[in-house]
This record gives structure tokens, sequence and C-alpha cells, in this order.
């Protein structure tokens, strides 16, 4: 009986003021509520507009696609380094304000030899801790070569999905390239050549309204008019 | 501090390299080549002289209006033209409100130099009264997106808004002559701005690896390149205006060779700008022609179609036919309302549209010739207006349902316009009617005739099965 009134929005997509939970149907139960959504006594409204995700056990959230990112734990992210300080890089993940990354944080990095990343270096980083005022990052490398473009939150997510998002399986079957996708909208991609990067960077800045069937699409139709073009 | 500094757009040492790397192979980021031009769009709102452009994801919106004012004193027989600049901060993150930046200053200057030294805008034209009255006309341009190339954009703007733009007509009056009336556009058509050509800006942005140039350069592009240079010519090859303010130094023979990169360019991009012009002026004066028939009748809207069809046949007709030969008018329109009336009761609808149709032949000739249709090359004034729909009443195409009552009202409106017409054209026009009756008479009969058979057999065979 809890069961019918969720399933009904779940994946379903949400605008601000649908109600999408009657507390009064599930008593004795504790819900989580992630971000999008508001207790409005005994209703749950949705606050943003996007699809209403439930993960087991009890976990609600909207999932929306914008530009700006809202830092949250353990994800993964491309930084810009803005500037360095004392012990600590200030980088730029997109959110809010800038987050901090401990010189510590690198593998065998001690006060001795800090890594110098200069002004403008890409950084594929964790997000330690995001409270509304700043962040803590950690840190996986910096990302040498290849090009960085930005695009919305969703079209990251999709990218990071699995199975492998179909525009990345269908480009992959033919071209091979390196990939580094942050959470925060920023997507790495490097390959041997310039004119391969700028192909996959392009065909995935289109993918982000095209359904699966339709990527694929998109992207044989590309790979077909470059061959053309080079014969 | 830390806010604002989120929240600015970075360039990474990859881009950087990257996006130098690929032009050398001639390559750009989003596909293109070094001298393509990203997609351009132009649109026109619902005000006269306002215009927006698209250029890829630069958005640019540009507003034309005028004022009376008083001329400057060494050049009392001159209007005045002046560029307003406005960046607004939803643009770009760096963009921020209040004082125009330096980038904003010197857009503006590239566009006022191309339009103002090049004459572009007639200005003699805007003098209404020497030395105390003359038309400054102001454009504001408003970046809503800066996706890179503000200045070509900006200008494509400018130009459409200035191509678009009507003042209002003004005449002397009063007991000397010194008084100027103003006329609102109902009472008198509004009037274009002289434009003798259209001064087209063309960017080239340069990077310092294999000195090499690319036109129209996006954002990120532009944050990268050593030197930017605009060229502002025409389609005639006339230079209008050069601007480099700074950055890298480039060779000479370089320099020339994007001017003739540009001149190629400037074709292209007056081309479509004067297509999009034209059909949003034919779009316009289509709204105004209805807007002339509404008054009368609500059939009148038949009528306009069926206008628009005829004027296919001949401007002529549409021009010549006046109340002078109403007696002529009277004749047919009493023959085809008898065949009309004939055919209402007994045949169908579609017999109806062809049988009592005088304009058959005009609908063949409209579905054959869509290039002489031009009615508004030559003015269509209110008076003609009404005679041709007087003569042409039982020639429309009825669409609609209630043929008897459109015949009616046509009947009524005839001898309505019949009194109207009789004085204005008479004499030039007897040569030109003759020929046109018998010319029309032939050709009319025998269309009629002709789609008598083929309707008579249409109708039998539509009612057979049914």
């Amino acid at each position: 009986m809890a069961e019918i009134a969720p399933a009904n929005f779940v994946d379903q997509s949400v605008v601000p003021g649908d109600v999408v939970l009657d507390l009064t149907e599930m008593a004795n139960q504790t819900i989580k509520l992630g971000g999008g959504l508001r207790q409005d006594c005994d209703a749950i409204a949705a606050m943003k507009a996007g699809t209403l995700r439930f993960s087991r056990p009890n976990k609600y959230w909207v999932e929306t696609s914008q530009k700006r990112y809202v830092p949250c734990v353990e994800d993964s992210v491309l930084g810009i380094v803005v500037d360095s300080k004392a012990d600590n890089f200030l980088v730029d993940i997109k959110g809010p304000s800038l987050a901090f990354l401990p010189v510590l944080a690198f593998e065998g990095g001690t006060r001795r030899n800090i890594p110098k990343f200069e002004v403008g270096t890409l950084l594929y980083v964790r997000v330690v801790k995001a409270n509304p005022a700043g962040g803590k990052a950690a840190e996986y490398g910096s990302l040498k070569d290849g090009y960085m473009f930005e695009c919305s939150t969703g079209l990251s997510r999709m990218l990071l999905s699995s199975p492998t998002c179909p525009v990345l399986a269908a480009l992959g079957r033919n071209i091979s390239f390196e990939i580094a996708v942050g959470l925060n909208g920023r997507v790495w991609v490097n390959a041997t050549e310039a004119d391969k990067v700028i192909i996959v960077a392009n065909a995935i800045m289109n993918s982000e309204s095209l359904s699966g069937v339709q990527q694929i699409g998109m992207v044989d139709k590309l790979l077909k008019k470059i061959n053309d073009l080079a014969t | 501090m830390e806010q604002r500094m989120a929240n600015t757009w970075r360039m990474t040492v990859n881009e950087k390299k990257f996006i130098e790397t690929a032009l050398e192979s001639g390559l750009r980021i989003d596909g293109r080549r070094p001298f393509d031009y990203r997609k351009l769009e132009i649109k026109f709102g619902k005000d006269e002289g306002s215009a927006e452009v698209h250029l890829g994801q630069t958005h640019v919106m540009a507003f034309v209006t005028a004022q009376l004012v008083q001329p400057y004193r060494d050049r009392p027989n001159d209007g005045t033209l002046s560029i307003f600049t406005e960046f607004s901060p939803m643009a770009d993150p760096s963009f921020e409100p209040g004082r125009p930046g330096e980038s904003a200053v010197e857009l503006g200057r590239v566009i006022d130099r191309g339009l103002r030294e090049s004459r572009a805008v007639d200005t003699e034209s805007l003098c209404i009264l020497s030395g105390k009255l003359v038309w400054a006309i102001r454009v504001d341009l408003h970046i809503l997106d800066n996706g890179g190339n503000l200045i070509d954009a900006a200008n494509i703007a400018a130009l459409a808004g200035l191509l678009t733009f009507r003042r209002p007509e003004c005449s002397l009056g009063g007991e000397n002559g010194q008084e100027v009336i103003i006329h609102p556009p109902e009472e008198r058509e509004p009037l274009h701005l002289i434009v003798h050509h259209l001064p087209i800006a063309v960017t080239f942005a340069f990077f310092s690896y294999e000195s090499s140039v690319v036109i129209d350069p996006t954002h990120h592009e532009e944050a990268v390149m050593g030197g930017r240079m605009t060229a502002t010519l025409n389609s005639n090859g006339d230079v209008c205006a050069i601007q480099k303010a700074g950055g890298e130094a480039i060779l000479q023979g370089v320099i020339m060779q994007c001017l003739r990169i540009a001149a190629a360019k400037a074709g292209a991009i007056s081309d479509m700008i004067k297509k999009e012009v034209d059909s949003y002026n034919t779009k316009r004066a289509l709204l105004k022609i209805k807007r002339h028939s509404t008054p009368r009748d609500v059939d009148r809207g038949a009528s306009d179609i069926g206008l628009k069809q005829n004027s296919s046949v001949d401007q002529m007709r549409v021009d010549e036919f006046s109340g002078h030969h109403v007696q002529r008018i009277k004749q047919e329109c009493e023959e085809g309302i008898a065949k009309q009336s004939r055919d209402v009761e007994s045949e169908t609808k579609l017999s109806d549209k062809t049988q009592t149709n005088r304009s058959n032949e005009d609908t063949k000739n409209f579905i054959g010739g869509p290039s002489s249709w031009d009615p508004y090359s030559v003015g269509v004034d209110s008076d003609s207006l009404k005679a041709s729909l007087a003569s042409q009443g039982m020639q429309m195409p009825i669409e609609k349902q209630k043929d008897s009552k459109g015949e009616e009202t046509r009947s009524e409106a005839k001898p309505e316009d019949a009194p109207e017409n009789n004085n204005p054209k008479t004499s030039p026009l007897r040569e030109a009617e003759s020929a046109e009756r018998a010319n029309g008479e032939k050709t009319l009969k025998d269309a009629v005739k002709a789609k008598n058979r083929k309707s008579r057999r249409k109708s039998h065979s539509s009612s057979g099965p049914s």
C-alpha cells in the first residue's frame, strides 16, 4: 500500500509544486529526502524540476540537470587550479565557491616536495567534504593534454551511467580515446589526433537531448561524413 | 571575493594548447574550417526597426528609434545617427552593469565608424527644416549572449534594424510653412531610411603559432588568440573601416589576404540580410492589406484571397479597373451572379467555386506563375483596391459557406464602389481597359466554358457514388 503512491512518481518528471508523497499513507516509516524535495506538513513536494528518483530502502530525491554544480561528498569532479596558498591549492569546481585541495593529499607528498601546479591546470579530484561555504577535495591526479569542455550536470550523469551510455559506446567502437567525466559538468577528452578529439567532444555535446537510439544514429552519421571527407 | 572568483569562466592550459595545436592542422574546436562563419539567423520583432541576430551562440538585439532634434550648428542640413551599446551582465560573467567597459566602447566605435564614415545612411534626407529640425536616429545594441565575435553580430543586427525601421512622414504646414506636422502611421505610411550600401564587419583572430588566421572566433578562441582585426567592407568591395587594436603584429601580406576574404564574406552576408529584410517587408505588407479590408465585411476575407490570386495575372488589373467602366463590370457581375444563383441550388460547392469563379483563368495563372506575383512593387491604395474588389466580386473563390450571402453582400458592395471611383482614373486607363476587356472577354469565357465541362463531369462523378 505504501508503495503505490511513490511508484506513481518515481522516475517521472516532476515540476516545482508537485506533491510526490503523501505521508498519511506511510505511517511508521522513516524516509530520507534528498535534494529538490521539501516537506509541507504531511505532503512531500518537489522544489525543482527534474526526475524523481528512489533508492532502496528509503531515499528519495529529485535529479536535475543544470549548469551549476552543488558539491556533494564522494563526487568525482574536474577542477581547475586557481591559486596556490601555503598548504592548499584553490580549485574551481564550478560550485558556489572555490574548493581547497591540501598539498599533502598527493601520493608521496610531503612538505618538501609540493607538486607544482600552475594556474589553469586541470585536475581530477574527489570531493571529501562539502559544506555550503566551501569544500575540500582529495586528488586523483592532474590531466595532461586533451581538451576539456563544459556541459550540464545531467549530461555528465548520463555519461557516467552504467551500462555505458550509447554515445560513448558508439564512439568507442570507431575511435580510441580517453575520457574523464566530472559530475560538476566538466568533461575531458584526449586522443592521438586533434580531429578525433574534436569529433568526440562535439558528438558528446550534441547528445544531451537525444535518446539512446538517436545518439547511435547521430554518431554513425557523423563518422560516415568524416570518412567520406577523408576518402 | 571568493564567490566572484568562483563564478568567472576559466581557461585551462589544456584548452589553450589544444586549440592552438588543432589550428596548426586547420581544425577548429567546433568543427569549422578556418574561414567559415557560424550559422547566422536574423529575426525581426514586432516593432519596426528591431532585429535579433544569432551568430552561433552569440545573441545580439538592435533597436532603432528616431527623434526630432535640433541639428548641429556646422551641419544644419544633416540628421544624426548614434549608436549605443549595452553589454548585459547575463551575456558574460565578466560584464558588469553600469559604465561600459573597454570592449563595449570599442564595439560601439567600430560599428559607428562603419556606418558614419562610409555614409551608409543618408543623413540629408533626415532634414525637415534646415537648421531647426532634423531626425536623430538612435541605434541601441543589446548584447544578450557572448559566444564570441560580438562586433560582427552587432553590426548585422544594426544593419537589419536600420533597413526595417520606418520613420513617420512629416510635412510642412502652417502659415509660412514653418510648422511641422508629423503624420501618424494610420494616416500616412511611414518611410524607410535611405541606406546606400551595407557595411559588413568581418573579424579575424590571429594566433601565435604559424600565424594562423581564423574568421568569426568563438568565445574560447578569443581567449586564446594573440590579436584581432575587424575589417568593415561592403558588397562592392569598398573598405569602409579597419580596426586593429593592439595584439600581435601581423605581416602586410596577411592583412591584404584578410581584406580579400572579407570582401567575399561581406557579399554573402549582405545578400542574406537583404533576403531576410525583403521577406519581412512582404510579410508586413500582407498584414497591412488584410487590415485595409476588414472594415468592410467579413467575406472580404475571401476577396482578399481572390485579390492576391488575381494580381498574378497582371499588375494592371489591380490598378486600372476603375468605376469608369462600371457598366461593363455590372453586366459581368450580373451574368456571374446569375450563374451563381443557378449553380448554388443545383450543384456542390466544388462546382460553385469553379463555375462562378471568373478567376478560373486567374487561378490557373496563379498556380503557374509565382514569379510574376509582386503586388506591392506598385503601391496598392485603398481606392483601386475597392474598385478591383468590386469588379472581381464575382470572381471570388467561395471557400467558405454561405454562397448566397456572399453574393448579396457583393452586389451591395458594387453600387457603393461604383460612384467612388468615377473620377480618378479615366483617360490614361482607357486604352488599357479596352485592351483588358477584349482580352478578358475572350479568355474568361473560354475559361469558364472549359471549367463548366470539367466541373460538370466532376460533380457527376462525385454525386454518382454518394
